[in-house]
């Protein structure tokens, strides 16, 4: 279930970011396909955050004037390290979600433009008040998208307590009644 | 995930060895694909915009209704006189630009989306090659030069504009014959600037002086107009003038452009062997 609500959300967000330029020119700053991404990481399932930064970073590039293949390279690697992250360290706080939504952003703005310059074709505007206003954008735009999607999630989709902690701390509990025999 | 990075790594060097040249498949299907929501959508946010317009009209319509009563009457006696101006207009327009439309002839679109990146600054227009677009097609408005064709499907095109750092096109200051002022306009970092290079600095130039096609860029037929300069830093006899342009299409917010159909002469064998040039596929 949370499988198909994510990826109704991933096309959903495609969608909104082929669209939505054409609507209002600042919308362009929100990057959707990133937000859907970094929340699918934030889920623990690495495999399917990985497809998923894939597959929206390969068909946001089919309709940018940019490299094939960069915006599926760096949503690729954003969604590794967050999944990553998130298998570590307790994150299903918006606040904390938050500070990760906006790194993300971050990182894929600065790794997106080395990746032009890499190959010769350095994409225009300037590289910090672009990434300003994606941080800012995505940031926004994603807290309510989370909140959105955290109050249509079952009570099946939330993190169970299982998940949250490390494997170390379910320490077999030895029968009392056993141990007096 | 290390197979994922490796394929988008090799479509971006792949991408970036075509970019100049070929036709990007991957990017023509998805572009054919993505028209079908595209198209609604803008259709549909066009007519919703234009709904909600009109509602904020109608407030002002009442007091509005008052003054237009008055003028009525003195603007039919105006229109009668302008209708009489405007099939003269229309006449000689069409005898003045029978020469040019007899070179080329321009197909209408409508442009039903933008480039999803921040970083970028295409357009995507609902004429593709069935419509007879081809690659490089140069892109106007009545404004002025817009662009060129870049990628071509079946139902769509995408549209690089002239402000793209990587774009570049021949121009004159002035009209072809009476000036001298030739050189390369180029895109820059800025949505709304072109730079004109390799001007002589001894030819003298003003700000506010329009800015043509030359043709000889193999791309672009000659006369079309790019802009007007708008801001000049003298040259001198040894170093060439620094001139920044404002682009006479109004870039931002296009809806219609034209697809000129030309095609550009062909070049000569010696060009087609430069290292630099773009090959024919």
């Amino acid at each position: 279930m949370e499988g198909v609500k994510l990826t109704i959300s991933l096309i959903i967000a495609i969608i909104l970011q082929w669209t939505l330029r054409t609507i209002w020119e600042p919308l362009v700053y929100i990057d959707f396909p990133l937000i859907i991404v970094v929340y699918a990481a934030l889920q623990r399932n690495a495999i399917r955050a990985i497809l998923f930064g894939t597959i929206s970073g390969l068909f946001v590039d089919a309709l940018s004037g940019g490299l094939l293949g960069a915006n599926g390279f760096v949503k690729t690697l954003i969604a590794y390290v967050v999944s990553e992250v998130a298998r570590r360290v307790y994150m299903d706080n918006l606040l904390l979600r938050m500070p990760v939504l906006a790194g993300a952003s971050v990182v894929h703005a600065l790794l997106y433009y080395s990746l032009h310059r890499l190959f010769g074709q350095p994409p225009a505007g300037d590289v910090l008040v672009t990434t300003a206003y994606s941080l800012i954008g995505t940031t926004i735009a994603g807290t309510f998208i989370y909140l959105l999607l955290q109050s249509l999630g079952t009570d099946r989709a939330r993190p169970r307590k299982r998940d949250m902690f490390s494997q170390r701390r379910q320490t077999r509990r030895r029968n009392p009644i056993r141990l007096g025999k | 995930m290390v197979a994922l990075l490796l394929i988008n790594f090799v479509l971006m060097a792949f991408d970036a060895r075509e970019m100049t040249s070929g036709q990007r498949v991957v990017r023509v299907w998805t572009q054919t694909a993505a028209d079908f929501v595209q198209s609604p959508v803008t259709t549909i946010t066009s007519s919703v915009g234009n709904y909600f317009v009109s509602i904020s009209n109608l407030r002002s319509a009442q007091s509005e209704n008052a003054q237009l009563k008055q003028h009525v009457q003195e603007l039919e006696v105006e229109l009668k006189q302008k209708e009489e101006l405007a099939s003269e207009n229309t006449r000689l327009r069409s005898m003045l630009q029978l020469r040019e439309q007899s070179k080329y002839k321009v197909l209408t679109a409508r442009v039903i989306g933008r480039d999803p990146s921040v970083w970028f600054d295409s357009s995507i227009i609902n004429r593709g090659s069935l419509d007879g677009v081809a690659l490089n097609m140069p892109v106007v408005t009545d404004g002025g030069l817009v662009g060129r064709v870049t990628a071509v499907s079946p139902l769509t095109s995408q549209v690089d504009l002239i402000t793209r750092d990587k774009s570049g096109l021949g121009a004159v200051i002035g009209q072809i014959g009476d000036s001298n002022a030739l050189g390369v306009v180029t895109g820059t970092s800025k949505k709304d600037l072109l730079e004109m290079k390799y001007v002589p600095g001894i030819v003298d130039v003003h700000i506010g002086q329009s800015v043509f096609t030359t043709g000889q860029d193999g791309i672009f037929p000659p006369g079309l107009k790019v802009g007007e300069i708008v801001n000049l830093i003298q040259g001198s006899a040894t170093t060439p003038h620094v001139i920044q342009i404002r682009p006479a299409a109004h870039l931002d917010s296009m809806q219609e452009v034209g697809v000129l159909l030309y095609e550009a002469p062909a070049r000569t064998e010696f060009e087609q062997k430069l290292p630099n040039a773009v090959k024919n596929k």
